[in-house]
């Protein structure tokens, strides 16, 4: 790898590098002045885990339904095909109509997918 | 990131993916070692193709990802076929002679 | 238009397919698309000859160099699509008798013919990679049809864990192969491995970097060699097959056994003569076909030998397709030698060819003999079962004896120019494990025969009786037809399949460049 291409991952990773610095010390610093400046009067009620005000029940790990899965699976298929739409974004001009066609083409299929998914009741919640 | 790094990390994710295929037990646990070495392919692909500049490799590297979701699709769903009909997911790659 | 044309044999099980699953997702009770089916594989299967016949046009710069439609191609396209055209019949037959005909299983056949087709027209790694995974997939689902098996879901979760195993190895191979030749596609990637014994011996840094060269490539054959193994099911990679055989309704293990292997084995022989084909240049990865030729030994070995002690039918059926397996090898093997090679390559088509209709007949034969909750699966389940249904009975005979390799059956002659071809290239030892081999697999091939023809079941069985089926009994015609008329005219049908590879053969290694498709 040259210096070149060195200097450019500097150059593009920077902000990112700052922001990351940035949020890292105002979270550090917020809790830190928290539990320095805060007052502390611990009682049993308080110390039990927090579940949005109403007392926790069952065990940390549930049984998920299997239905669940099955839109997850749905979700992770049409989500990956989006990795061909960003290429064909970002050469857009200099594929042309032939580009358009192929892409229409592409996502013509993607939709048939999704119309027999709905249609066999793959996206019905109640089965 | 040096070519040699990434090549060390896609040949220890390739023999990591193969231990675990081998070790395995667990449907799903087998299915995430294939995909471990599918993406030790793609990692050598993606390297490679910033190695010489050609951009052959990040191409066919995107079509293996897209594939090897396809297939972690299918292998999904198949899992869940024996668990709704063993209410297991344990599979032995091993056992062949069952009369 | 020229590329829609040239692709038509691949897009029209494609795009047949998806009107399939429209039809599938938009008909109100399942069933009735069993015949679409079969007419898109027929179609399919014709407009590969109609190609044929006018003559591959000379200019596929169109691909791009991704796929070769050439008459080898073509040959194997029909060869697919004719045999799953056959399974769809039979699915038709089969699902609906036992209960399971529920609609995407059509679609899923087309969109693995489909890739099928893709696998064996690639000529760059990324669509071999991408049709090897389209017809894989279908099929993974379609072993798993049976829902509520447990034994149909555990087969086809195993076909499932060691196909994408395999799919992952292939990847890898290719992703060595670009790491040394900077290119995916055979030619590219045969044309760096040829270039670099003459760069050699400039200097001494050039000399390190072909020995690197040379070693990965060794690696990534492995790799290939490997995955396509699995593919093909053959030892020591066959583990698999007998479990998700059997486990698989007998229609996709039809599908299975003869349509995925001819596609597996066309894209193996494609592959490797293109990559690896030229002994000189190759280096010491040319030695595939020494390290095969052992593969091909322990495959027809293993797979005759299990499948004398099987008692289940469909089960020595699915040893029956290693051992198989390990023919066809025969020819892969003698395929890369000078001269007689582009011979023994035709001979691996016409065995394919071959095998495709016998094993679909047999196959057929034995869906046509499981009446619903009595699916005839063991020996004795046939006991007696020729007398009772003479024609049903003589369609399992005619199909097992040409499976066996009687003449004048289409069986012996795939045999015979496989093993000839194989004597040609001088690997006599070779040859005559696959004769023993081939005596010891009539022995469990005519068992069937004794039982159906000479012996009474046990008092009280079942009794196997034909199913009523239309789809079926075309399906079973369509086979004894192709296997009488290849068994009676070989020689013509081999001269097809000598003229499918004389393009892609003859001229090596400069045929491996752009596809070898000469028009003729």
């Amino acid at each position: 790898m040259n210096d070149a291409s060195q200097l450019s991952l500097t150059q593009s990773y920077g902000p990112i590098f700052m922001i990351v610095a940035f949020s890292l010390f105002i979270a550090v610093t917020m809790f830190t002045l928290a539990s320095l400046l805060g007052p502390k009067n611990p009682t049993p009620e308080k110390a039990i885990p927090y579940e949005c005000g109403s007392e926790s029940t069952g065990a940390a790990h549930v049984k998920q339904s299997v239905k669940f899965y099955l839109t997850a699976i749905l979700f992770v298929v049409f989500d990956i095909e989006a990795i061909f739409l960003y290429p064909w974004a970002v050469l857009f001009q200099r594929l042309g109509v032939t580009g358009l066609v192929e892409m229409l083409v592409f996502l013509t299929v993607l939709t048939a997918a999704l119309v027999y998914c709905w249609k066999k009741g793959a996206l019905e919640w109640q089965t | 990131m040096t070519l040699a790094g990434c090549l060390t990390l896609a040949a220890a994710l390739f023999s990591l993916g193969v231990y675990g295929l081998l070790t395995r037990r667990q449907a799903v646990a087998v299915l995430v070692s294939v995909e471990l070495m599918a993406n030790a392919a793609n990692l050598c692909f993606v390297a490679f193709s910033r190695f010489r500049g050609d951009v052959t490799g990040q191409a066919l590297a995107v079509f293996a990802l897209a594939l090897t979701v396809a297939e972690v699709a299918v292998g999904l769903a198949l899992v869940i076929l024996l668990y709704r009909a063993h209410g297991d997911t344990r599979v032995d790659l091993a056992s062949e002679m069952k009369q | 238009m020229n590329l829609v044309l040239l692709l038509s044999p691949i897009l029209i099980p494609t795009v047949g397919a998806l009107v399939l699953m429209m039809l599938d997702a938009f008909q109100k009770e399942d069933g009735g698309l069993a015949m679409p089916t079969a007419l898109l594989h027929f179609t399919a299967a014709a407009m590969a000859l109609a190609l044929w016949q006018r003559g591959v046009p000379s200019d596929t710069s169109a691909l791009h160099g991704f796929l070769a439609i050439d008459k080898t191609s073509l040959f194997l396209d029909a060869t697919i699509a004719l045999g799953g055209g056959i399974a769809s019949l039979l699915a038709g037959g089969y699902l609906a008798e036992h209960k399971l005909d529920r609609g995407e299983y059509y679609p899923l056949i087309a969109f693995s013919t489909a890739g099928a087709m893709l696998l064996v027209s690639a000529s760059d790694m990324l669509m071999l990679f991408l049709g090897l995974e389209t017809m894989s997939l279908g099929v993974y689902a379609m072993t798993g049809f049976r829902r509520g098996s447990p034994r149909s879901a555990e087969a086809s979760l195993k076909y499932f864990l060691l196909g994408s195993f395999a799919a992952a190895l292939m990847l890898f191979g290719s992703a060595l192969l670009y790491a040394v030749t900077g290119h995916t596609d055979y030619a590219g990637i045969a044309e760096v491995l040829h270039a670099a014994p003459a760069n050699a011996a400039a200097d001494a840094a050039a000399a390190i970097q072909v020995v690197t060269r040379s070693r990965i490539s060794i690696l990534a054959m492995l790799l290939i060699v490997i995955a396509m193994a699995f593919k093909v099911g053959a030892v020591p990679f066959h583990m698999w097959t007998p479990d998700a055989y059997e486990g698989a309704p007998t229609s996709t293990m039809a599908y299975m056994s003869s349509v995925v292997k001819a596609a597996a084995f066309g894209a193996f022989a494609r592959v490797m003569l293109a990559v690896y084909g030229d002994a000189a240049s190759a280096g010491s990865a040319a030695g595939w076909p020494a390290m095969l030729a052992w593969v091909a030994v322990a495959t027809m070995t293993v797979g005759n030998l299990v499948a004398l002690t099987q008692t289940s039918v469909k089960r020595m059926l699915a040893y029956s397709s290693i051992a198989h397996a390990g023919y066809v090898l025969l020819g892969v093997i003698a395929a890369p030698r000078e001269g007689t090679g582009t011979t023994a390559y035709a001979s691996v088509l016409f065995y394919l060819l071959a095998y495709t209709v016998s094993n679909m007949g047999a196959v057929g034969a034995l869906i046509l003999a499981g009446r619903r909750g009595a699916e005839s699966v063991s020996y004795d389940d046939l006991a007696g079962y020729a007398r009772r249904h003479p024609a049903a009975g003589f369609a399992m005979t005619l199909f097992l004896l040409s499976l066996t390799g009687v003449p004048p059956t289409v069986g012996f002659f795939a045999k015979f120019y496989v093993i000839r071809a194989t004597l040609d290239a001088g690997y006599t030892a070779l040859a005559l494990i696959a004769v023993v081999n081939s005596a010891v697999s009539a022995y469990y091939y005519l068992g069937v025969l004794v039982k159906m023809y000479m012996r009474d079941p046990a008092p009280g069985a079942a009794l196997a009786s034909p199913m009523r089926s239309g789809y079926v009994t075309v399906a079973i015609l369509t086979a004894a037809v192709f296997v009488v008329w290849m068994g009676v005219m070989p020689e013509r049908w081999l001269d097809l399949a000598r003229e499918a590879v004389g393009a892609a053969t003859a001229a090596a290694p400069s045929a491996a460049t752009a596809g070898g498709n000469a028009a003729p």
